[in-house]
């Protein structure tokens, strides 16, 4: 009789103090998601300007398998944001930077080149963006590429496809959407398409 | 108490470190900003973000082939599986001398016919109808063959089908006849666009604001392979046929009362190559010609359909050929390596008395040679290394090759000839077209279609300016049979000096002109319009190797619903536009032409077919958007789509849950501390 008392109120407790805990585990979890985030573009940036100067040297950090391919900066009104690009758009590479769908165009050069930023970090940037903003792009072989956004639209990602043809440079921009939705993964996807300014063809 | 401010200074304190920890995050901005629910996006308004896509055309064709005629049905439904009201818009190919009559609109029980009017007149009365909130359809040319279909006011989770009709002629080519159905479009380049920011805008946008001052032409939305197609085809040949071929799609061939039935096999076959249907008359029953006539009130119309004979040739004269190949970016893939491998074939079939030349293109060209070189053994190495480093990218700009290629002086003794191989996926057709036949000569042009979804009427008109012939080649298995048949043309007009003799000293009138001569396997296929039915046979008579050669034909009554006077107005107003890009008066061919196709009831560049429901059916007030539905591009490398990676992380998520778990786990322990302390 006293027993069962006993061990009600010690488990309440030692739930409560779970309950504590996987909370901080969960808020720190997320705070990574965040610090990776923004450590990654600090060390991939360092990697960049390396390959810049032509060191060999082109990854980030000595295990990754990945490099920087270009350096992409969003102007949205007054704001601009600098992001390092990264080549292979998998998983654990958006949690380091937006990164470069290697199936289509490198940034800068004719054909679609498609990048995939997450919503909540990196691209988090084209929540405001409009069309007529601009973007500019900056390789290592082609300096400054300027682009201006064309086309914004909301696609689920079940029916549609990016295709990767187009006869001048182009850029697409994909994020998550909405961007507040809390539960990751649904369907939706921002698409942002900028087209090249001004862009002389190297045949000519 | 005391416990009360531990617990609220603990969750604050959690609430700090987060904060503090996502300082340099833009989180606390995202989550500042709930106003937008996830709910309302898909009504959004604003013109920066446009609405998630709700409207789906599905597309079925039904084809009816009767001898040499095929008459074929486009049913178009629009889905919109949206919350707003929506229009419509479609942009997609027919074959380039389609005469489309019929437009049928059908919502629900409602069935309405639509009528033909000019063209601008028609898109005043679309855009009244679309505000008073009717429901109304619209089927514009917009090139000679590419199409647009815009449907105003598609309720809700509602659906809208068109149906378009138009027939064609089905003529006996290189030994085969073939019914071809454009199901994709290769997107156009066109030289010299602007790329300031303005004009990009302007290009994104150029679809909506056609249809808000029915001026600019709809530019293609073309996306890789996302559209499916149903397509049945009855064939009633006339004839016994001995084999039924679908070049490039499974389909089911069964026998039925009046000849053969062929569906394609399996659903959802994306529309990203043309489909070719070719039938051939069993043996001993080929039609060499066949004419018909119809009787519309006090004109008589006339189709004569001729082959002229498919005589090994001797010739012995040499040859100059310079081929001029496409390497621009709509090449890409499996295009590319058709192009170089019949290359390769054009330039292996060369004899050692021939001279040649090769140019490729792109945003710029050049060549193997600056002048055309003897067929030797170097220049034959130096050809497969050119044909072997041949890359496609870039743009595709035609004029200036061609302008090279027609501009080589005369050289005696040699039959000058341009071999054209490219996807014509240009803008700028009519342009190019009246540079040919202005600058053509005494070379001969013939064309090489490449691809699944090539621009068959400029592929056919450049031809034609040319005074030459073409050939399609879809993939690699047809590369040797199709440059055969183009070889065989190659080498000289099967039948030259042609004339016509209509029986009772008939004069007639002839859509086009007639062609000078004609190439082995090519069809010779002539409408007319004639004062009074005709009584008796057809003569025909030219020179074929060199020798007179005269065919009687007799003309076959046919019912005044077959079409020929539809058939013979396509084909007037085909040649109309002709001598309007040729650069010919604008004022009195464009009435010529607008009274033929208001008269014969055919959509063409100055009218359109128009269908309104007089019944209001959107509530005023109610809003809606325009949505354009993706064209489909062909298959192939070159359109290589690419899918989406998860670009969500969970950070949010795990915030969320975290934080509310923490004050949970807290809320707990302070309830139990407080037992704890109770007496």
């Amino acid at each position: 009789m006293y027993l069962s008392g006993f061990n009600l109120e010690d488990c309440g407790k030692a739930a409560a103090v779970a309950a504590i805990a996987a909370g901080i585990v969960c808020v720190g979890e997320a705070a990574w998601i965040h610090a990776k985030a923004s450590l990654a573009q600090v060390l991939i940036g360092a990697a960049w300007r390396r390959e810049l100067a032509g060191s060999s040297r082109t990854q980030p950090w000595p295990w990754a398998d990945t490099r920087p391919l270009a350096r992409l900066t969003v102007r949205e009104g007054r704001r601009a944001e600098e992001l390092i690009v990264l080549e292979g758009a998998s998983g654990r590479n958006l949690a380091f930077g937006p990164a470069h769908d290697p199936a289509s165009a490198m940034p800068g050069e004719p054909g679609n080149s498609v990048i995939e930023g997450h919503r909540d970090t990196h691209f988090a940037v084209l929540r405001g963006i409009k069309t007529g903003d601009t973007l500019r792009v900056e390789t290592l072989t082609r300096r400054d590429v300027d682009f201006v956004v064309t086309d914004i639209r909301i696609v689920d990602s079940r029916r549609a496809r990016i295709a990767l043809d187009a006869e001048q440079p182009r850029l697409t921009l994909v994020t998550c959407y909405p961007f507040d939705a809390p539960v990751p993964g649904g369907p939706l996807r921002l698409v942002v398409t900028a087209d090249a300014i001004h862009y002389v063809n190297a045949h000519q | 108490m005391k416990y009360l401010s531990l617990l609220i200074r603990s969750v604050s304190a959690a609430f700090a470190a987060a904060t503090l920890t996502f300082a340099a995050a833009p989180l606390a901005s995202a989550h500042a900003s709930l106003d937008v629910q996830s709910g309302t996006l898909y009504l959004k308004s604003s013109p920066d973000a446009e609405a998630v896509e709700a409207l789906r055309v599905t597309t079925a064709m039904q084809a009816q082939v009767t001898g040499n005629v095929a008459r074929v049905r486009v049913t178009q439904t629009f889905s919109n599986s949206g919350k707003d009201w929506v229009e419509g818009l479609y942009v997609f190919p027919l074959s380039a001398d389609a005469a489309v009559d019929e437009l049928v609109m059908t919502v629900g029980e409602r069935t309405i016919r639509g009528e033909i009017q000019e063209k601008v007149q028609a898109q005043a009365n679309y855009a009244q109808a679309r505000s008073e909130g009717k429901r109304a359809s619209i089927v514009d040319q917009e090139r000679p063959n590419i199409f647009t279909t815009a449907v105003a006011n598609i309720a809700p989770n509602s659906t809208v089908v068109v149906e378009i009709a138009y027939l064609e002629t089905v003529p006996y080519r290189d030994s085969r006849y073939t019914l071809r159905l454009p199901l994709a479009i290769t997107p156009r380049y066109t030289p010299g666009a602007a790329l300031d920011p303005g004009a990009s805008l302007a290009a994104a946008n150029a679809a909506l604001v056609n249809v808000a001052n029915g001026t600019s032409a709809t530019s293609e939305r073309v996306t890789a392979p996302l559209q499916n197609v149903d397509i049945t085809v009855e064939l009633a040949a006339g004839f016994p046929v001995s084999s039924v071929v679908s070049l490039h799609h499974t389909v089911e061939v069964n026998d039925d009362a009046l000849g053969k039935k062929i569906h394609l096999a399996g659903r959802g076959i994306p529309a990203d190559r043309d489909f070719e249907l070719v039938w051939t008359p069993a043996a001993g029953g080929e039609v060499a010609a066949a004419a018909f006539a119809e009787r519309v009130g006090d004109d008589t119309f006339a189709l004569l359909v001729l082959t002229p004979p498919n005589v090994a040739d001797d010739t012995t004269q040499p040859r100059e050929v310079t081929f001029i190949i496409d390497t621009s970016g709509s090449m890409q893939g499996p295009s590319i390596e058709q192009a170089s491998a019949a290359l390769q074939m054009g330039v292996d079939r060369l004899k050692p008395s021939d001279r040649f030349n090769i140019i490729r293109f792109a945003s710029d060209y050049s060549s193997l040679f600056t002048v055309p070189q003897t067929v030797d053994a170097s220049s034959r190495i130096r050809a497969s290394q050119f044909i072997a480093a041949l890359r496609a990218d870039g743009g595709t700009e035609m004029r200036a090759p061609l302008e090279h290629a027609m501009s080589a002086p005369p050289s005696a003794g040699f039959l000058q000839q341009i071999v054209f191989m490219t996807d014509g996926s240009v803008g700028n057709e009519a342009e190019l077209i009246a540079l040919i036949h202005e600058k053509i000569a005494r070379t001969r042009l013939f064309t090489v279609g490449i691809g699944a979804a090539p621009n068959a009427y400029f592929l056919e008109q450049a031809a034609a300016a040319g005074r030459g012939s073409y050939t399609f080649i879809a993939d690699r298995e047809q590369v040797r049979s199709r440059m055969q048949d183009l070889f065989r043309k190659l080498e000289r007009p099967a039948l030259v000096d042609l004339r016509l003799l209509w029986p009772g000293n008939l004069t007639p009138d002839l859509a086009a002109s007639m062609p000078g001569d004609l190439y082995a396997g090519d069809p010779l296929v002539i409408l007319a319009r004639l004062p009074r039915a005709p009584t008796g046979d057809l003569t025909l008579s030219g020179r074929i190797r060199g020798e007179d050669w005269i065919h009687q034909v007799p003309i076959t009554r046919v019912d005044e619903h077959s079409g020929l006077s539809k058939l013979w107005a396509r084909e007037r107003i085909a040649d109309l536009s002709r001598q309007l890009q040729f650069g010919g008066d604008r004022a009195p061919l464009r009435a010529s032409i607008l009274d033929l196709a208001l008269r014969h009831h055919l959509v063409s560049e100055f009218t359109s077919l128009i269908a309104i429901d007089d019944a209001v059916v959107r509530p005023p007030g109610s809003s809606g958007h325009v949505e354009q539905a993706p064209t489909s591009g062909p298959a192939g490398g070159y359109w290589a789509q690419t899918g989406f990676a998860k670009t969500a992380t969970p950070a949010d998520l795990l915030l969320l849950c975290g934080l509310l778990s923490i004050t949970l786990g807290s809320f707990c322990y302070w309830v139990s501390f407080r037992r704890d302390l109770a007496p």
